[in-house]
Order: structure tokens, then sequence, then C-alpha cells
């Protein structure tokens, strides 16, 4: 017997676990998605394809686009996604640019730095930010302190004084806060693979440092970047608990919320099913673009070997 | 009163049919609801038996109730299925003892979410706390079982007369009822600058001028029909089981208005929130209050800061039920549970020990608790009286459509 067949056996529990836990259930989503309810508003889902009804999809594609129930909800989804993934870029970059490049002695200790806020769930790091954005919190009175709040108030960034009362970028900052290690991690090992005789050779050639820095090092990171970028936006856009923990309010409502609130109750959860469908197309236009870049870049690392 | 074969049959094809059925139900038997000639009672187009206060309805016998000479199962395990907080830990435990059997106790969050995962089966309970609105689905999917009331004399014994044989359970066949409560508005009289109850139309509290400088410290309750139901209240409307779309757009809109001038939150946490101040303006449940000051006051605060209002002409009063599970393999053990409950010192101790919620028991007299200072006069209103829950309005079964109308309006509110 070969040893080919030991590394197959060996991807089998992987196997039934993707399709026991991926696979049947986004199946069984589908199904409802397509399904139909009964009179009781319990959804049937319909298993056969070829019994499966629009209905709800369609109605969750009319109710995203302008004018509908979600549209509103959608438009800021997106924009919360977008203004985190941004600043966790901004605040993630210079981060892991420092531990993969400058940290010296310090490197390990940065690294288990990094690693610490994954000992403690999401959940409970949320909950941290309830006590300390409440209202004598310690992030609260610092904020104050450094005038901050007063600031933000001003250019319309805060309204109010509240930090969980209902506030956009009190939510953004919580996403930004609770996702950004996991930007930090494939970025800090793109940028740690990048040879160093690269750098050297560009400004042997010429460069300014900082010329080195965006010809050669930005473009030599896009796919950890592009990595960091997916791993976060992604669950992002399945998020929920988040506004409800750092708002409560239906004022920051984002997609994850509006198919909570079909799916947890009432007889709308077909149309929980269809818009979970929906995001998931959506998010796979994305999925699609990473993998498309990553496997030219891997494609291209072959032919320089 | 007799349902018409039509109805019935709908009903009966609620079972597996994965469209309206009012269209194919030319077939019907004509046998009552589900076989049961002695059922009956007002119906939606669907065949879903909508009971109000002057339309009593009889819910189908749809299996035998145990026999009165039935022997308690011995051992094993109690299942029961509740809201969390919703019992005394204390009292299950005292019953676990008296039967030898131990209890336990699974919770859930949203009675849409109990009915779901009962329907799909799996989950084998003996005892379900529910609402009255909710009995016609949980008998229609055959979730629960008739009751043998010869085991449960503290029924007639304890409980208030007028419940005895209510309106949406007439026999009554397969509830008895646990709790009262009345849904009002709940504030920090210390905190806030106004007092909702003197205003002329105390609903307006929350879209008040004076509301807005406590942006983010005002909250609605998280349900589906108390919140449009406040709206509907504020704008004078009484039938709080109205399916006008007209009015429920309007409720929509007016509860979107409150994100913009209060940033409103939407919570059932208001007897933690409350008593700890992150909330000074909410909808509320007459018992969060009274089991905020048993339960949940924070060292320092004295209860009386915690004040409460409830319409009384017209405002929202009902009770919650217990129900035996079709599928209990304990059913006589669940029997003796449920009257276990309406004794008067069991539930004199888990509403006052506890719950806060307070059961409708003759014997309790709730003016002694303002006496012995366990509840401050500024909650007064929180006790439900028998005049009031005599005159109250209570949102009931809806029909299909209904349902659908009043949910999609919650969901076009929480989506912001």
């Amino acid at each position: 017997m070969s040893s080919r067949w030991i590394w197959r056996l060996l991807a089998i529990p992987g196997l039934v676990w993707l399709a026991v836990f991926f696979v049947v259930a986004f199946y069984a989503i589908i199904s409802v998605g397509f399904g139909n309810v009964t009179t009781l508003y319990e959804p049937v889902p319909h298993w056969n394809p070829l019994d499966w009804n629009v209905g709800y999809i369609w109605q969750a594609i009319t109710n995203v686009l302008p004018g509908g129930d979600t549209w509103d909800t959608f438009l800021r989804t997106i924009i919360y996604v977008v203004v985190a993934v941004i600043l966790s870029l901004a605040i993630g970059y210079p981060v892991a640019w420092y531990a993969a490049r400058h940290a010296g002695r310090w490197r390990g200790l940065i690294l288990v730095l990094l690693v610490l806020p994954f000992w403690i769930s999401y959940l409970m790091r949320m909950f941290a930010w309830t006590n300390l954005l409440a209202e004598h919190g310690y992030a609260t009175r610092l904020l104050h302190a450094l005038s901050i709040d007063t600031l933000f108030q001003k250019i319309g960034l805060l309204d109010g004084t509240d930090w969980l009362g209902g506030q956009h970028i009190a939510v953004i900052m919580a996403l930004v806060y609770g996702y950004v290690p996991y930007l930090i991690l494939p970025l800090f090992a793109a940028l740690d693979r990048i040879d160093q005789r690269h750098i050297e050779a560009a400004r042997d050639l010429g460069a300014s440092p900082a010329g080195a820095f965006w010809r050669v090092v930005v473009p030599l990171s896009k796919t950890g970047m592009l990595a960091g970028i997916v791993l976060i936006a992604l669950p992002m856009f399945g998020d929920y608990y988040t506004p409800d923990l750092i708002s409560g309010s239906p004022k920051t409502a984002i997609l994850g919320n509006a198919i909570n609130g079909y799916v947890q109750g009432g007889p709308d959860k077909s149309l929980g099913a269809a818009l979970t469908l929906l995001m998931s197309a959506f998010l796979l236009v994305f999925m699609i673009y990473y993998l498309r870049v990553v496997r030219a870049d891997q494609r291209e690392m072959a032919q320089h070997a | 009163m007799a349902l018409t074969g039509s109805a019935a049959a709908a009903l009966a094809a609620c079972e597996n049919t994965t469209t309206p059925v009012a269209a194919d139900a030319q077939s019907g038997s004509g046998k009552g609801i589900l076989g049961d000639p002695t059922a009956g009672g007002p119906v939606d187009s669907a065949g879903i038996p909508l009971a109000r206060r002057d339309y009593p309805v009889t819910l189908p016998r749809l299996q035998d109730p145990v026999a009165s000479s039935a022997k308690p199962e011995r051992g094993g395990e109690l299942q029961i299925y509740n809201y969390a907080d919703y019992i005394n830990p204390e009292v299950i435990k005292a019953f676990g003892k008296q039967e030898g059997v131990s209890v336990r106790v699974t919770t859930f969050d949203t009675l849409d979410e109990a009915f779901s995962k009962l329907s799909t089966g799996g989950l084998e309970f003996d005892v379900i706390f529910s609402t009255p609105d909710q009995l016609s689905r949980l008998v229609g999917r055959k979730l629960i079982q008739p009751l043998n009331f010869e085991l449960i004399p503290n029924l007639q014994k304890n409980v208030w007369d007028e419940l005895h044989n209510p309106f949406y359970d007439v026999g009554p066949r397969y509830s008895v009822p646990y709790t009262t409560y009345t849904t009002g508005i709940s504030w920090r009289n210390d905190m806030l600058d106004f007092d909702p109850s003197k205003m002329d139309q105390p609903w307006d509290a929350f879209w008040s001028k004076q509301a807005e400088k406590y942006r983010g410290k005002v909250a609605v309750l998280d349900d589906s029909r108390e919140a449009p139901g406040m709206a509907l209240m504020r704008r004078g409307v009484t039938d709080l089981n109205t399916e006008n779309p007209e009015l429920l757009h309007q409720a929509v809109a007016d509860l979107k208005e409150l994100n913009n001038k209060v940033g409103v939150k939407v919570s059932i946490a208001d007897y933690e929130t409350v008593p700890a101040g992150r909330i000074v303006l909410h909808q509320s449940w007459s018992g969060d209050m009274l089991g905020g000051v048993i339960s949940y006051m924070p060292k320092g605060v004295k209860p009386d800061v915690l004040s409460y209002w409830y319409q009384k002409q017209g405002g929202p009063i009902f009770n919650d039920v217990i129900t035996v599970a079709s599928s209990a393999t304990k059913p006589v053990i669940a029997h003796r549970f449920l009257n276990y409950m309406l004794d008067n010192k069991v539930a004199y101790d888990n509403f006052a020990g506890y719950t806060g919620y307070q059961p409708p028991i003759t014997a309790i007299d709730t003016s002694k608790l303002f006496d012995d200072g366990l509840i401050p006069k500024t909650l007064s209103e929180a006790v439900v009286t028998r005049e009031a829950y005599a005159n109250g309005n209570a949102y009931l079964t809806l029909s299909a459509k209904g349902l659908q109308l009043w949910d999609s309006s919650w969901a076009s509110f929480r989506n912001g």
C-alpha cells in the first residue's frame, strides 16, 4: 500500500467536519431561504431545488435596494465595515511593521502581546467596553479629560455625551478594537517574510527610505494586507453583538442585526435565511477577488524561484 | 359555539401544509377543531382560534388527560422550559425534594424561539411556560396536552375567580395561570427631571422635549407586540390587536422618530438597567420593577428612586400560563408541579422572594408588601389589581396575516 493512501485517510476527519457543519448546514439555510412557511409561520425547507420558491430571495433583494426595508441597514453596514477596515489598517500596519522589522529584542514580547487578546473571548472584551464607556467609566473619563468627546461633538461624530447611547463612532471603534489583532498577525507574517535585500537594493538604487517603503515594502505586503482585510471584514459583515452591546439602538443596526431579528423571532425566518444567502453572495465576490490576487501572487513567486 | 367545518379542516391542515390553507378548506369533515366537536370559538381564515374577552375559545381536546388515579412517576428528571430568571430556584429545589425527582430548567429568550425549538421536535419537556396568545399554536401543533384538573385542586381553591375559566382557554383544558403583569412606564425619579405620570398622555414622555436630554438612556421593550403597542396607545388607539396596516405604519414611524430624538434602546433587561441607573426612562413590565427592588438594587441605592406608571383605563394587563407538554414523560409529576406553583405559600415565595411577578392568588395581599416596607410606595402602580385585570387590555392571538404585519413592522423599526 502506498503512503499516499495514508495522507488521504488523514484528510477524512476534516472533510467530514466540513461536510456536516458547513455543506449540510449551509444547504439547510438555502433550503429555508428558498422554502415556504406553514399557516403557523414555521419555515418549511424545500430540499429539492426543483421545488424552490424564489419569493423570499426576491423580497430580500428588493429590501436591500434603495427605498427598501433594509436599504439603510445595508448602507450602514458597508460604511461601518469600510471605515473600520481603514482604521484597522492605519493602526495595524505600523504595529506589524515595527514588530517585524524594528522590534529587536522586544520582538518576542510584542508577539506575545499581539496574541494576548485571543486569550479572552471577543464577547468578554466587548463587555469590558460597556463598563469602560459607561457614564463614569475609565475610558469615558479619560476621553473627557483629553477633550476628545467635545472635539467629536463639535465635528458631529458624537451626539450628546453618552458613548453607549447609540453612537455610530462607538460601534466603529469597538469593531476596530475587536478585530485589529486578526489583521496584525497575517500582516506581521507577510512583512516578516520580505527579504531585507529587496529593501537594500531599492536604497542602493537611489530610493529614499520612504520611497523604498512605498515602492517595495507595500507592494510586497499586499497579499498579507488583503488576507488581513478579508479576515476582519467577513466577520464584521456578520457581526451583530457588537452593535447590540455597544449601542443597543436600532440606529446602529447592521445586516447581522437584521438577520438575527428575522431568525430569532416572528414569522420571517425564511426572509432571514434569504438575507443570509444574499449577504454570502455579496461577500463571495470579494472572496473571489482575494483568491485571484493570491493565485497571481503565488504564480509570480513560483516564476522567481 | 361550534366551529365551521371549513375552518376546522384548515386548522387540521396546518400540520403539513406549506401554503396558506384557507383555499383548500372545502373538504372539511365538520367535526369541530381537529376532530373535537366540543371545541370552538372565533378563528381566522387559516383556522387559528382568536380568543377575545367577549369571544371565548374552547381549545380542542386532542388526547385524553392523565387519569385521576394515576400514580406519580418515580425518580428521574422533571424537565421544565421557561424564560430565564422567571422562577425562584429555591421553590424548584423544594419541589424536587418533596417529589423525589431532580428538576432541570431549560430557558428560552423569546416565545417565538421556544415555539420553533419545540416544533422541530427533539426537545423533551414535561412543563412548558408560555402566554395565552400562544396556546392555539401550541395546541395546533399538538405540543401540549389536556390537563386533569382533579390533580390541580389549587386552581379552584387559591386562584382569583376570574381565572377559573379564562376566555383564552374555556374549561380550562390546557393551562393554569402563572403570574400577572401590566405594561407601563418605569423611570428613575432621582435622575429624570420630569414626572411622566403627571403628563396628559404619559406615553408621550418618550417623545417629549424633556426626554431629549436623556439620549441613550431611554428604552422600549424588545418585544414585537409591546413596543408598537405603546406607539399605538400614544395615538389613542384602544385596540391593541388591530390589524390595520395604516395604524401599524404610523406606529413604526413614531418608533423610528425615537431613534433620532433619544437614540432609543431596545431591551428587556429593565429589572437591572433601571435600578443601576443606566436607563432612566423605560417601557416596562410591572414585575420587572418589583423584581428589580427584590433582587437588583445596587448597594447604596434606595428602592424608592424607582417609579412606575400604568394606564388604568385600557392599559395592557395580562397573565402568563403554565402547561404540560404532550410528550411529557412525567405527566403526573407535571400536574403536581402546576398544583404546587398555585399553592399560597409557594406562589408567595416565588413572587416576593425572587421574580417580582405577582401570582393571581386570592390570599396574597399585596398592600401588605408596602406596609412591610418590602416595596416602596413609588411603585404602588406596579401592583396588579383585580379591578384593573377585569377592565384591562391585552395583546392576544393575531390572525396569520396580522402576525405577519406586526412582525414586519417591528423588523422595520429594529433594522433602523
